[in-house]
């Protein structure tokens, strides 16, 4: 079954072409890998699916239904979750406040509303924190806390930017083991993500952007090898990693 | 609000009654206050505490929960004390009921102000709440008549003391006027706790301190800061009849001045923003320094008050940005948990 369905989708601003033409399909139950060099339009392709702003054309069709130009809060409630690259706790909040606020989405009750949070929580090896300020969050946590807090939402589809910068290889392998279990649960996933490592081992699918344009597609393994890819983007550094 | 809601934990083995003793014993001494303090003087003085306690809370709500800062809250103030004022001068309505329908004129216009200006950020909301109550102020000011209602300009209405009684709102002591500014602070203070621990506060916090991350949660910011603003301005303006039903005089200089809507943000700040504590504790602190500068130094130094305020609100920005309530709720914990060695860690 096709959850997000992305048709000829372009976002200009002004004169730059951030995104240009770029389709893609992704199923239910997935794991489909955005991956490109910095610039490349990633970040603005995940903002056009979660309503920061509408494309410029091109349709965004989710679970049937033509999404764009939806405002961020209509497609939480319709099942799109997202972290941002540059997180953004409610720092002066707990982290159980925090995700308390996400788990508002789906009721009103404070109590069960910090059930649902705790238990996200759990899902993430995070309750012992659960009473700790945001604003005294190692970047690890605050990254766990970025997926905990739209996990909260309970989505559909989760978009996950950059979650792994920043952590450690230890780190980096707990996340994949969990972003895999999540999905086990039925959360289909699309990730931007600059580890390479990460992105390979947990992606079905990668689609590559380069200055805007999609030059590839495929598995982890036929991108990985794609001449282009390597020429645009891994350079000689993938064949060393 | 922030040490106190968030990390509560289930006070095992604490009884309830022991929990909520401390805002008992509160309460009952704010009750008993009037029986021994019998100087109209001071009476007077703790009954405008009160109100202005009362004004701040409700101001919290928009101020303190929704992130932003409001500087035009005497607007409401206004059109509460005009709005009940000028009903019962012309058609012998009594101020409960205008009391209520000012609040809803004042609803009205704290969405309408909301609509345009919650789109902007920091200063330039202020600013546009400024100038929102200015423009009202100065157009109540040149106003001799509202279509059928009497304004009397910078004249102002006077209030004859002809009908004393609950219904008429009007008292010849001060003893009834503190009992019911009192029970609308309680009210206002209940409002603003369930606020705090419902949806509509978890969701109006996470909006005024990270709007985009709040919006991707499901949050419609603007739609909340304008029930916010909505039930601020209703409450506010409950104020203003009762303001004026007190001093049975009103004009647009003592109802809608710029100086009350700043008094209340600088109770506001220095007592703590967005904290139930901060608005009571601010104005326990603030109220008597303006009352006292006013009786010694009315005639030397007009406007003392500001002035102590301002120096207060920097010492307290530079080194409690959260408010004084956050030091003193900390110290009430400690307290606490020696008193009765229960764990309710903040």
């Amino acid at each position: 079954m096709r959850l997000l369905e992305l048709h000829r989708v372009s976002k200009h601003f002004g004169g730059i072409r951030a995104v240009e033409d770029f389709s893609l399909e992704v199923q239910a139950g997935e794991i489909v890998g955005l991956i490109g060099p910095n610039g490349a339009g990633k970040s603005t392709l995940f903002n056009c699916v979660a309503g920061v702003f509408p494309p410029t054309s091109g349709e965004i069709v989710f679970q049937g239904k033509r999404i764009e130009g939806r405002k961020p809060w209509e497609l939480c409630r319709l099942g799109i979750a997202r972290t941002f690259q540059i997180v953004k706790p409610f720092a002066s909040r707990t982290v159980l406040y925090n995700v308390t606020v996400g788990a508002f989405a789906t009721t009103s009750r404070l109590a069960e509303a910090e059930r649902r949070a705790l238990a996200v929580l759990r899902t993430l090896h995070m309750e012992e924190k659960a009473h700790v300020r945001a604003a005294n969050l190692t970047i690890a946590d605050r990254k766990r806390l970025e997926i905990a807090r739209a996990l909260a939402t309970r989505p559909r589809l989760l978009l996950l930017d950059e979650v792994m910068a920043g952590l450690r290889p230890t780190e980096v392998d707990e996340m994949v083991e969990v972003i895999r279990r999540l999905r086990d649960s039925g959360i289909t996933f699309f990730v931007i993500e600059h580890i390479m490592r990460a992105v390979m081992a947990l992606s079905d699918r990668i689609a590559v952007l380069h200055f805007g344009h999609k030059i590839a597609e495929g598995l982890p393994a036929e991108v990985a090898r794609d001449d282009r890819v390597i020429k645009a983007y891994l350079g000689e550094d993938y064949g060393a990693a | 609000m922030n040490a106190s809601t968030v990390t509560r934990q289930p006070a095992s083995g604490r009884p309830v009654l022991l929990r909520w003793a401390p805002l008992l014993l509160l309460l009952a001494f704010a009750f008993a206050l009037p029986l021994v303090v019998r100087s109209a003087t001071y009476l007077h003085i703790l009954i405008l505490l009160l109100l202005y306690a009362y004004l701040t809370t409700s101001w919290n709500l928009v101020g303190g929960f929704a992130g932003v800062l409001p500087l035009g809250h005497a607007a409401f103030v206004g059109i509460g004390a005009y709005t009940s004022t000028v009903l019962s001068l012309q058609y012998g309505l009594s101020p409960w009921i205008g009391m209520i329908l000012g609040g809803m004129i004042s609803t009205i216009v704290g969405v309408l102000i909301g609509l345009p200006t919650f789109k902007m950020r920091g200063a330039y909301f202020a600013l546009a709440t400024i100038a929102f109550a200015e423009g009202l102020r100065v157009m109540v000011e040149n106003l001799d008549r509202l279509g059928p209602f009497r304004l009397n300009g910078p004249r102002g209405l006077q209030i004859p003391p002809l009908e004393v009684g609950f219904g008429r709102l009007m008292f010849a002591e001060k003893e009834p006027y503190y009992y019911i500014i009192l029970t609308m602070l309680v009210l206002a203070v209940g409002i603003t706790w369930a606020v705090s621990r419902s949806k509509l506060g978890y969701c109006l916090a996470a909006g005024g301190e990270e709007p985009e991350a709040a919006q991707s949660l499901g949050i419609n910011v603007a739609r909340l800061k304008l029930i916010a603003m909505a039930i601020s301005s209703f409450l506010t303006s409950l104020a203003g009849t009762f303001w004026a039903q007190f001093t049975l005089y009103i004009h647009p200089k003592s109802v809608m001045s710029l100086d009350i809507s700043f008094e209340i943000a600088f109770i506001a700040l220095i007592g703590g923003r967005g904290s139930i504590a901060g608005p009571l504790l601010g104005a326990l602190l603030l109220r008597p320094v303006s009352d006292f500068s006013r009786i010694h130094f009315g005639d030397t130094l007009p406007g003392l008050h500001l002035v102590i305020f301002g120096v207060v609100l920097i010492l307290v920005m530079l080194y409690q940005p959260r408010g004084l309530q956050e030091p003193l709720t900390r110290l009430y914990r400690r307290g606490m948990q020696r008193l009765f060695g229960t764990g309710e860690g903040g």
